[in-house]
């Protein structure tokens, strides 16, 4: 009898074909199309996914039709397949290369706050022009300043800190880059080490992110969040070369960084910080999720907002695999309990529907 | 601090010979609890005996509440010794209970000290049955009959007044006398030498603060419990205590026979709290 | 342009059975721990897997860590070996590691399962994978798992008696169906997956290994051949398993098996065997076919094969 039992096979397979048979064929031209015409979808995912890699999160994107959960699924799988070769060097603020960065704290920074890319003051009107088959429009280019602004920004929490504002950094050894607890590799205890708790809220659910940080800002959290510092900017990764020991560049990715304050945190009257970053541009989910570190940290949260709650219920994968999980047959686990059910209305209700007072008819074992 | 005798008009009402002047049941000695800036409890020291009713008296802030709590073996304090004479197979002779491990520190809790609380909710399980309340002592110390249970539920609901058509109701749904006599039954369930009561009449009515009271004085004869009695309610005290402390910032200013330090107290401060309360 | 393709060393595909063999050495190392511990939770840092969690992904890591090309895999899901699920399952790791398939639970050396534990008695040295939704039989009774770890260390389930207790003064009898809590080797309590309560005293004692893993969750757990499992009951009130002495597989008229109900429009009910692998040998040897059907944990009379282990009903006196 060494044969695989068929029944459910073909179902599968064709119940894939009809998924796919609503969407057109994958192209690399679609997937090129993705990425370059949708690089906020796909920092998106490259964050959930915590894998950067744009051309897979557009195929991902491509392949799973849209549906987001199943594209960062997608990644997520395959990420888990790869092996570690090594670690890139620690990067600091000042070195990024930053093209946006605001503060809401203060009318002015050092530095200056830089715009930079964002929808925040564009009316949200549909351009009803590009339907159909006219001309495609013109994209509208920006138009190239005269003098390049510096790429390079300190940081609006450094100047707080020296002002005293700020309690000031922990000190502890700098840990090597592949001894910083990892939330892929480890098993994850609670209270969670720091690594741990920005690296869950990095590739956490932006939706999920949101609803919980949405919360505390709402009134259901300790404290209220003002944005110190946003940034959106690109980052050199530099490694140093297993075999000549040069340092050398990987490459450039997109990074986005927040950090919000309170005055009346655990700290107070000092400043405390709440802090986020992850990879890709994805300013919503990163003021949420700094919002609820700075929350998280606090004596006695709100119950939704503590360290275990929030790592828990804002997992992308964990969250909707397992909602959608309840789509699978339960048939076995409900008839254990109508077996309960029945039993306790036979116990409590005699036939004409009075509650019974007697004890039970006797039952013999099985 | 020098030990009071215990007063002896209980004694020929105890069921089991007892030597006059055995050592105190409960013995502490120089007890220390800082929450922050606030130091709640300062060089604290008591010896209560078995059959006797302490009570620890002082305004809002005093400390008093935190004494019970350290007790109770809920916080651990600073400094401090905590013995208790318990029966000598336990084992735990002259030990510092605040020096024991966690698991150990639960059980001497769980076994050894009954505690009721002027809010029923930090005692009971509301939504629970309150024979659940009670029988939940006798699952933790390893019971595991149910028939048992039910009726040592039903035997420490009854030590405690408590009208036993509605044992299996609720909390939520008993009146606030009933719950106190619940939490009572819990606290009494495993017969514990140690009774702890953090203003338990507070918010009654008086009629239904008499009854209770009338319950605790009939248990503690019963059982010769040592009742350690936390007030702001001196008449409460007055009806039960047979000794009396005044707390005061955290220190005992004054101590002394109940009626020895209410109707001639030394203290300017016992003097206040005394005629105000007058 | 430059892709990256053109500049990195061509795919070579996957790792044989999907993980890396860092992600398998964590996992085996786990389910030794768990074996040396049993019914304690290990934790796991769980990868994810290209199918969705909480669809057993946990079962899955188990099982991928432990397969090789001389596996015999057995898959199913409530019992069904063709349920979509379970041949999604099955296709996928016998896509990834080569090993051979069955349905018959006496030929298998390893049986992934969601829900259900197989009629005829396994036997040494075969292991049982059961996909675990949430390992946690505190979770009821405490959220938050620090806390759940606490009283897993001072062996602390008193509220998981309080719950039994408040059932018996309620309904006058258990009203937990599937996941019945039971403690392992007179230690720790574990939730044995949601299987029905007829497959909960299979456990007990039992020749095989079992692994319990939840991937969602990350946490690992085993009850490791011939070790005490007792579901939660008070000493005179016993645990009960479902009662479906009545019911009759309306295909081989087997009883005394976990059957499925099959509602029908007239408001009968017809049954099957939920065991299909179980049904399938029963069906062939009515043919005349040679199969061989091993001994059951339930006999034809419904008596389990530990005596004594299962205690006729006891109806709880409320008193007042």
């Amino acid at each position: 009898m060494y044969v695989a039992a068929r029944g459910g096979e073909e179902a599968i397979q064709r119940s894939e074909a009809l998924y796919h048979a609503l969407k057109g064929p994958i192209t690399p031209q679609l997937i090129q199309g993705i990425m370059e015409s949708l690089p906020y979808l796909v920092d998106r995912v490259m964050g959930e996914a915590s894998l950067y890699a744009p051309e897979l999160a557009a195929l991902a994107i491509a392949q799973s039709g849209g549906d987001l959960y199943e594209a960062v699924l997608l990644l997520r799988a395959y990420r888990s397949t790869q092996p570690r070769l090594g670690y890139a060097h620690p990067l600091t603020t000042e070195r990024l290369f930053t093209v946006r960065r605001i503060s809401a704290s203060f009318k002015d920074i050092p530095g200056g706050q830089i715009l930079g890319p964002s929808l925040d003051y564009s009316h949200r009107i549909l351009n009803l022009n590009l339907l159909g088959d006219q001309q495609p429009a013109v994209s509208e280019e920006a138009p190239l300043p005269e003098r390049p602004a510096s790429p390079h920004y300190p940081l609006v929490a450094d100047w707080q800190r020296q002002q005293g504002m700020l309690a000031p950094t922990p000190t502890h050894e700098a840990s090597a880059p592949q001894d910083i607890p990892d939330v892929t590799r480890d098993n994850v205890l609670f209270p969670a080490p720091r690594a741990h708790r920005l690296q869950a809220l990095a590739r956490a659910d932006t939706g999920g992110v949101l609803a919980l940080g949405y919360a505390s800002m709402r009134g259901y959290g300790l404290i209220h969040p003002t944005v110190n510092e946003l940034r959106l900017a690109y980052a050199e990764v530099r490694m140093t070369h297993p075999l000549t020991g040069e340092d050398f560049s990987v490459g450039r990715v997109r990074v986005s960084q927040a950090e919000v304050v309170s005055n009346g945190g655990q700290h107070a009257p000092l400043l405390t910080l709440g802090y986020a970053a992850t990879l890709g541009w994805n300013e919503v989910k990163l003021i949420a999720a700094a919002t609820l570190d700075m929350e998280m940290s606090q004596p006695n949260p709100h119950p939704a907002h503590t360290e275990e709650f929030v790592m828990y219920h804002t997992e992308a994968i964990e969250s909707s695999g397992f909602c959608i999980h309840f789509k699978l047959p339960h048939y076995v686990t409900f008839a254990s309990s109508l077996d309960n059910l029945r039993k306790v209305i036979s116990t409590f209700y005699s036939a004409d529907s009075q509650p019974a007072t007697a004890p039970a008819p006797q039952e013999t074992a099985p | 601090m020098t030990a009071i005798s215990s007063p002896l008009s209980y004694l020929n009402r105890v069921d089991e010979p007892r030597l006059i002047g055995a050592a105190p049941l409960l013995r502490v000695q120089g007890l220390c609890k800082r929450y922050g800036r606030i130091q709640a409890v300062q060089d604290v020291s008591l010896d209560v005996y078995s059959g006797e009713i302490v009570g620890i008296v002082g305004e809002s802030g005093s400390g008093k509440s935190s004494v019970l709590r350290l007790l109770n073996l809920e916080e651990l304090p600073d400094e401090g010794r905590y013995t208790l004479a318990l029966p000598t197979a336990i084992g735990l002779d002259g030990v510092n209970l605040f020096s024991l491990d966690r698991f150990t520190r639960r059980e001497v809790q769980t076994q050894h000290i009954g505690i009721v609380y002027q809010n029923p909710h930090l005692g009971l399980r509301m939504g629970h049955t309150s024979s659940g309340n009670v029988a939940e002592r006798l699952l933790i110390s390893g019971e595991r009959s149910f028939h048992a249970l039910r009726a040592a539920a039903r035997e420490a609901l009854a030590a405690s007044d408590f009208p036993l058509d509605r044992m299996d109701d609720p909390p939520r749904k008993l009146s606030g006398g009933m719950q106190q006599r619940v939490q009572l039954a819990k606290a009494i369930a495993l017969r514990p030498r140690l009774l702890l009561l953090d203003e338990p009449t507070t918010g009654l009515d008086v009629s239904v603060q008499a009854l209770v009271l009338d319950t605790l004085k009939r248990l503690q004869r019963e059982r010769r419990l040592a009742i350690i009695i936390v007030s702001h309610d001196l008449g409460v005290i007055r009806a039960l205590a047979d000794r009396v402390l005044v707390m005061r910032q955290g220190r005992v200013i004054e101590q002394g026979l109940t009626d020895q330090v209410l109707d001639d107290p030394q203290d300017a401060y016992t003097q206040q709290l005394v005629h105000a309360k007058l | 342009m430059s892709r990256l393709a053109a500049l990195a060393k061509p795919q070579t595909g996957y790792s044989y059975a999907f993980m890396d063999a860092f992600a398998k050495r964590e996992l085996r190392r786990r389910m030794l721990k768990a074996v040396a511990i049993p019914g304690y939770q290990v934790p796991y840092a769980s990868r994810e897997l290209p199918i969705a969690r909480g669809w057993g992904t946990g079962g899955l890591q188990a099982t991928l860590s432990l397969v090789g090309p001389e596996t015999v895999l057995k898959v199913i899901d409530q019992g069904a070996d063709d349920s979509v699920n379970a041949a999604n399952l099955r296709r996928f790791i016998t896509r990834m590691s080569g090993c051979q398939t069955t349905t018959d639970a006496l030929q298998a050396t390893i049986i992934q399962s969601r829900h259900r534990i197989p009629e005829e008695i396994l036997r040494e040295g075969q292991i049982l994978v059961l996909q675990v939704p949430d390992p946690e039989p505190l979770r009821a009774v405490q959220s938050d798992s620090s806390a759940c770890h606490h009283m897993h260390a001072d062996a602390d389930y008193g509220q998981m008696w309080l719950v039994l207790y408040e059932q018996l003064v309620r309904y006058k009898r258990y009203i937990q169906g599937a996941s019945y809590p039971s403690l392992v080797n007179g230690r720790y309590l574990i939730s044995p997956s949601p299987i029905p309560r007829w497959d909960t005293p299979k456990l007990h004692r039992a020749a095989h290994l079992t692994i319990l893993s939840a991937g969602r969750e990350k946490r690992i757990y085993a009850v490791p051949p011939y070790t005490d499992v007792r579901p939660l009951e008070f000493s005179d009130i016993p645990f009960q398993v479902e009662d479906q002495r009545t019911w009759a597989d309306e295909r081989t008229g087997a009883r005394y098996k976990f059957m499925n109900e099959l509602p029908q429009a007239d408001g009968t009910a017809r049954y099957e065997l939920s065991d299909t692998g179980y049904a399938e040998k029963l069906i062939a040897k009515q043919r005349g076919q040679a199969v061989t059907i091993g001994r059951t944990y339930y006999d034809d009379e419904g008596n389990f094969y530990h005596d004594g282990y299962l205690k006729p009903p006891v109806i709880p006196e409320q008193g007042g």
